[in-house]
C-alpha cells in the first residue's frame, strides 16, 4: 500500500526530500546484511510505498509539494533530479510567484481557500497513481506563518475529500527561544485545527534533535541539513518495511494503519513521539558493534526519563496507564535487514505524556499574549477571530488534562 | 401426502441396507461427517463415538469457517461452544448440558442432538452452499445471506467491576481504524480486479464472460493450483450427490431415530433446589448424622440471608447505574426499537428493489456493451440502490445524533453554573 507525502513550506519540503532520499539510499544499500531474495522483498515493498515508477526507470517519489514561494520548491526539485537516482513528479508541485508575509491567517484564510483547487487536484493525482491508498504523511512545521496556515488549510480539506484515508502529520515542534514572535498564536491555532482533522502527530523537537547533532553525532556547526538528516533517519526507520509479527515472511502491507491502530486509536491521545538508536556519525559507524539487549536498555531508559531501552522492560506495567495492559498498549515488529548501514537499529515510537510540559508552556504564553490582546490583528485581519483563539485554547487545556491524568 | 406413500414404499422396497446407506450419504454430506460405524456406536451410547460427534457438531454449529481454522481448538474447547451455541438455539434437552466435555461419555445425547438441527432445517444443503467453490469474482448484491444465518449470538459477558471508560474509547478507537484498513483493502481490491479484468479480455472461451476471473487466471497460471480447484470441484460434486441421496431416504433414518431416542432413559425433571436434607441411613450414628444435618441447614439459611444483605446494599449504592431490572428493560426496550426500524428499512428497500431482482452473489463481469440477454444486473443500479440506502440510514443517524445533542444541551442546561466542554472532532 503506497503513502503520498505532502510537503509544505520550506520546513516541509526539505525535511521530504532528505526522507526521501534517506529511503531510497537505504533500500538500494548493498549492505543490507540479509538474503537475496529478503533483499528484493524489502526493495519491492519501499518501492510500492513511496515511488512510483516511470518509463525511464527512475523512480517518482509519491509526493506533492507546496509553498507559497518558488525557492526552496526550486531547490528541492533540482537536488532531487541531479541525484539521478530517483525525482519528484514534473507536475507534483504547487507554488506562487511571490511569498505573502508570516502570517497563519493568512495561510489559512486566504492562500488556502484561494488555490484549494489546484492544490487538491495534484495530490488527486498523485492518490490516482496508486493502486492503493494507505494514507497521507503531511510534513510541515508548527509554528511557521503562511506555511503552518495553509498546512492545517490542507490536512482539513484531506479530511473531508479523504475521509476514510488515514492522515498522519509530522509536526516540527519549534525552539523553546524561537525567532518569531508570534510563534505561539501559529503553534497553539496548528495544533487544535490538526488535532481534529488528523489522525495522529508525529512530533520533532528541534531542541532535542539539536541535541542528537551535537552530542552524539558530534557535529560541530549544526546546519539545518543536518537537523534534517537525522529526522529523515528516524522517519525512515518507522516507514521501513517490517515483518507482521504472525506471518514472519512476509512484509507488513499497511504501515500507517497498523501504526496508527496500535498508538492512537483514542481520539484525545494523538502526540506521538520518536526515538532512534543508535545515531552516530558516519565515521565511528564503521568501528561499533551493538548488542539488542544494550539497544533496548538505552530505549527504555530514554522513555523513562523523558530525555531520553530488553523487550523485557517494556513489559513493565509501570510504564503503561492503568486502563490498558502492557500486551495491548506494546508491539514489536521486526526486520530481518539492516537499516542504513546501521547493523542494529531500533526505534521507538511513543504516545505518552512526554509532550505534555513544553505543550503546557506553549499555551500558557500564548495565553499570556492572548490576554493582553497582543499581536491580534494580524489574525482577525484575516478571519481568524477571538472565537477561533478561545476554541484553541479550549481543545489544548483538555489534551493536557487528559494526558497529565494518565 | 402422496409423497410420504412413495417414500415409505421406497423404504420398505429397501430393505435393511438401505440404512446404512443414508447414513453414509447423510455424513457426506456434511462437513468432517464421521463415518456411519460412529452412528451405529452412538445408538448404544458407546463412549469412543463422542469425540466425533462433537467434532461434528461443532463445525456444523461455527459461523462460516470452512478452513479449519477452527479446528485448531481443544475437545474441551469445542464440546463448551457447542453446549453454549446449542443452548442460544433453543435446544430443549438438559442432559445434553450436563456431559462432561473431554468427550468420555454422550454419545447418543450428542447423536439427539445432531438429528435436532437436521430437522430444524436443511442444514446439509446449506452449509453445501456455504462451502460453494468460486470460480468467478463473486460480489454479493444483498445482505440476505447475512441475515438468513446470524449465527449463535456471542455470549453476554457482564464486566467484574467498573470499567474505564478510557478503555472502552481505546478499544471503539481500534475497530474504527480497523475498519478503515478494510475499506482500504476493498478498495485495493477492487482495483486490481478492474485491471485483471481488463488484461484478459478476450481470453475466455464462454463469449458472454469475455474475460477471466482471478481464480481462472490462477489456474493458467499455475497448475498445481488448477489441479488442486480441480479436485475440490470433485469432491464438491460427491458432496451434492449425497446430498442428493440423502433426501432420497431420509425416512429411514427418522425412523431409526425414533428408535434411538426410546432407548434413552427418561430424563430427570430439573433439582430445583439442592436438597439440604441428608438421606436418612438407618443404624448407628444417626442421631450424630440428624445432629450435622440441622447444623449444615442452619448454616446455609445463614449464607443466603447475608449474601441477600450484601447484594441489596450493593444494588442501593450502585444505585441501578447501568445495572438492574431498570436499566436492563431500557436496554431491551431499546435494542428492539433499533431492530423494528431495521427491519422497516429493509422491507421499504425490498420493495423498492423489486421482486424480479435475483438474491445472493453475482459473478462479476466487464463489458463494454449491453449483456445479450439473460439475467444480469448492472452495477450502476446496485450502485444506486446501495446510495439510497446509505442515504437512509444517514438521515437516520442525523436524526438520532440531533436528538442527543438536544439531550446533551438540556442536560447542560440542568445544572446550571457547570461549564460542559465536549470532545474535539466532528
Amino acid at each position: 500500500m503506497s503513502i503520498v507525502t505532502v510537503q509544505l513550506g520550506q520546513c516541509g519540503n526539505q525535511i521530504g526530500f532528505e526522507v526521501f532520499d534517506t529511503l531510497f539510499s537505504d533500500s538500494h544499500s548493498s549492505q543490507g546484511l540479509c538474503s537475496k531474495r529478503e533483499n528484493e522483498a524489502y526493495q519491492a515493498s519501499c518501492k510500492e510505498r513511496f515511488f512510483s515508477e516511470e518509463e525511464n526507470g527512475v523512480p517518482i517519489a509519491r509526493a506533492v509539494l507546496v509553498d507559497m514561494e518558488p525557492k526552496v520548491i526550486n531547490q528541492t526539485l533540482s537536488k532531487a533530479a541531479q541525484s539521478g537516482r530517483w525525482k519528484y513528479g514534473q507536475h507534483a508541485y504547487f507554488c506562487q510567484k511571490q511569498g505573502s508575509g508570516n502570517n497563519w491567517a493568512y495561510g489559512y484564510s486566504v492562500h488556502g481557500p484561494r488555490h484549494e483547487e489546484s492544490i487538491m487536484n495534484i495530490i488527486q493525482k498523485e492518490v490516482e497513481k496508486c493502486d492503493s491508498l494507505s494514507g497521507f504523511f503531511i510534513i510541515m512545521s508548527m509554528a511557521g506563518g503562511t506555511g503552518s496556515g495553509i498546512g492545517a488549510f490542507v490536512t482539513q480539506n484531506l479530511q473531508d475529500q479523504y475521509a476514510h484515508s488515514l492522515k498522519m502529520n509530522q509536526i516540527i515542534w519549534p525552539y523553546g527561544t524561537g525567532e518569531v514572535i508570534v510563534q505561539n498564536y501559529n503553534s497553539i491555532l496548528t495544533l487544535s485545527h490538526l488535532y481534529r482533522s488528523s489522525d495522529a502527530l508525529l512530533v520533532h523537537e528541534n531542541d532535542a534533535v539539536h541535541k542528537i547533532c551535537a552530542k552524539l553525532m558530534n557535529i560541530k556547526q549544526i546546519s539545518f541539513s543536518d537537523i534534517n538528516q537525522v529526522l529523515a533517519h528516524q522517519l525512515g526507520s518507522v516507514f521501513q518495511p517490517v515483518y507482521s509479527a504472525e506471518g514472519l515472511f512476509h512484509y507488513r502491507r499497511n504501515p500507517l494503519g497498523d501504526l496508527m491502530e496500535n498508538l492512537v486509536p483514542h481520539p484525545e491521545f494523538k502526540m506521538l513521539s520518536l526515538r532512534n538508536i543508535p545515531q552516530m556519525s558516519e565515521n565511528s559507524l564503521a568501528y561499533s558493534t551493538f548488542t539488542w539487549a544494550g539497544l533496548l536498555k538505552h530505549l527504555r531508559q530514554m522513555l523513562i526519563s523523558n530525555a531520553k531501552m530488553e523487550e523485557e522492560g517494556f513489559k513493565d506495567p509501570a510504564l503503561y496507564t492503568s486502563w490498558l495492559q502492557p500486551v495491548d498498549a506494546f508491539n514489536v515488529w521486526k526486520t530481518q535487514r539492516a537499516f542504513s548501514k546501521y547493523e542494529k537499529s531500533a526505534s521507538l515510537v511513543s504516545n505518552s505524556q512526554f509532550l505534555v510540559k513544553p505543550l503546557n508552556m506553549i499555551v500558557g504564553k500564548a495565553w499570556n499574549m492572548f490576554a493582553s490582546k497582543a499581536y491580534l490583528h494580524q489574525y482577525t485581519k484575516f478571519g481568524i477571530e477571538e472565537e477561533d483563539f478561545l476554541d484553541s485554547f479550549t481543545l489544548l487545556e483538555q489534551v493536557v488534562a487528559s494526558y497529565y491524568n494518565l | 401426502m402422496g409423497r410420504r406413500r412413495r417414500l415409505a414404499g421406497a423404504v420398505a422396497e429397501a430393505g435393511a441396507g438401505a440404512l446404512p446407506k443414508v447414513i453414509a450419504a447423510l455424513s457426506q454430506s456434511l462437513p468432517a461427517g464421521p463415518s456411519p460405524e460412529i452412528f451405529r456406536r452412538a445408538k448404544f451410547d458407546r463412549p469412543e463415538a463422542a469425540p466425533a460427534l462433537w467434532q461434528l457438531l461443532f463445525r456444523l454449529l461455527s459461523p462460516q469457517s470452512a478452513d479449519g481454522t477452527s479446528a485448531s481448538l481443544a475437545l474441551e474447547a469445542q464440546a463448551c461452544w457447542v453446549k453454549a451455541a446449542l443452548r442460544s438455539q433453543g435446544y430443549p434437552r438438559l442432559v445434553l448440558a450436563q456431559l462432561p466435555e473431554d468427550g468420555s461419555r454422550g454419545s447418543r445425547e450428542l447423536l439427539l442432538a445432531l438429528s435436532w438441527l437436521l430437522a430444524r432445517g436443511p442444514l446439509p444443503e446449506r452449509l453445501l452452499a456455504q462451502a460453494h467453490v468460486q470460480l468467478g469474482d463473486e460480489m454479493p448484491v444483498c445482505e440476505c445471506e447475512a441475515l438468513a444465518s446470524p449465527g449463535p449470538r456471542a455470549p453476554h459477558v457482564e464486566a467484574e467491576g467498573p470499567v474505564d471508560i478510557r478503555c472502552v474509547q481505546w478499544l471503539m478507537g481500534r475497530l474504527r481504524f480497523r475498519w478503515r484498513c478494510l475499506i482500504t483493502s476493498q478498495q485495493e481490491q477492487c482495483a486490481l480486479l478492474s485491471k485483471i479484468h481488463l488484461y484478459t479480455r478476450g481470453c475466455h472461451s464462454d463469449q458472454r464472460l469475455g474475460h477471466l476471473s482471478v481464480a481462472e487466471t490462477e489456474m493458467l497460471r499455475d497448475p498445481e493450483g488448477g489441479q488442486q480447484l480441480l479436485r475440490r470441484l470433485e469432491r464438491e460434486n460427491v458432496g451434492l450427490e449425497a446430498a442428493l441421496e440423502w433426501r432420497r431416504g431420509e425416512l429411514v433414518f427418522w425412523r431409526w431415530m425414533d428408535t434411538v431416542l426410546g432407548a434413552c432413559p427418561p430424563e430427570a425433571p430439573a433439582a430445583a433446589t439442592q436438597p439440604t436434607v441428608l438421606p436418612r441411613i438407618a443404624g448407628r450414628g444417626l442421631g450424630q448424622l440428624e445432629l450435622a444435618a440441622r447444623e449444615l441447614r442452619a448454616l446455609q439459611e445463614e449464607l443466603c440471608e447475608a449474601a441477600e444483605r450484601r447484594r441489596a446494599a450493593w444494588a442501593a449504592r450502585v444505585g441501578g447505574q447501568g445495572r438492574g431490572p431498570q436499566w436492563r428493560s431500557a436496554r431491551q426496550a431499546l435494542q428492539k426499537a433499533v431492530e423494528q426500524e431495521l427491519a422497516a428499512l429493509r422491507r421499504a428497500w425490498e420493495q423498492d428493489r423489486g421482486p424480479a431482482r435475483p438474491h445472493g452473489p453475482h459473478r462479476l463481469v466487464r463489458r463494454e456493451d449491453e449483456a445479450p440477454g439473460g439475467q444480469y444486473l448492472r452495477v450502476a443500479e446496485v450502485i444506486q440502490a446501495l446510495r439510497n440506502q446509505e442515504a437512509c440510514l444517514e438521515a437516520a443517524l442525523h436524526r438520532l445524533q440531533g436528538q442527543c445533542r438536544q439531550e446533551l444541551a438540556r442536560l447542560a442546561g440542568a445544572l446550571p453554573g457547570l461549564i460542559w466542554i465536549l470532545p474535539p472532532g466532528r
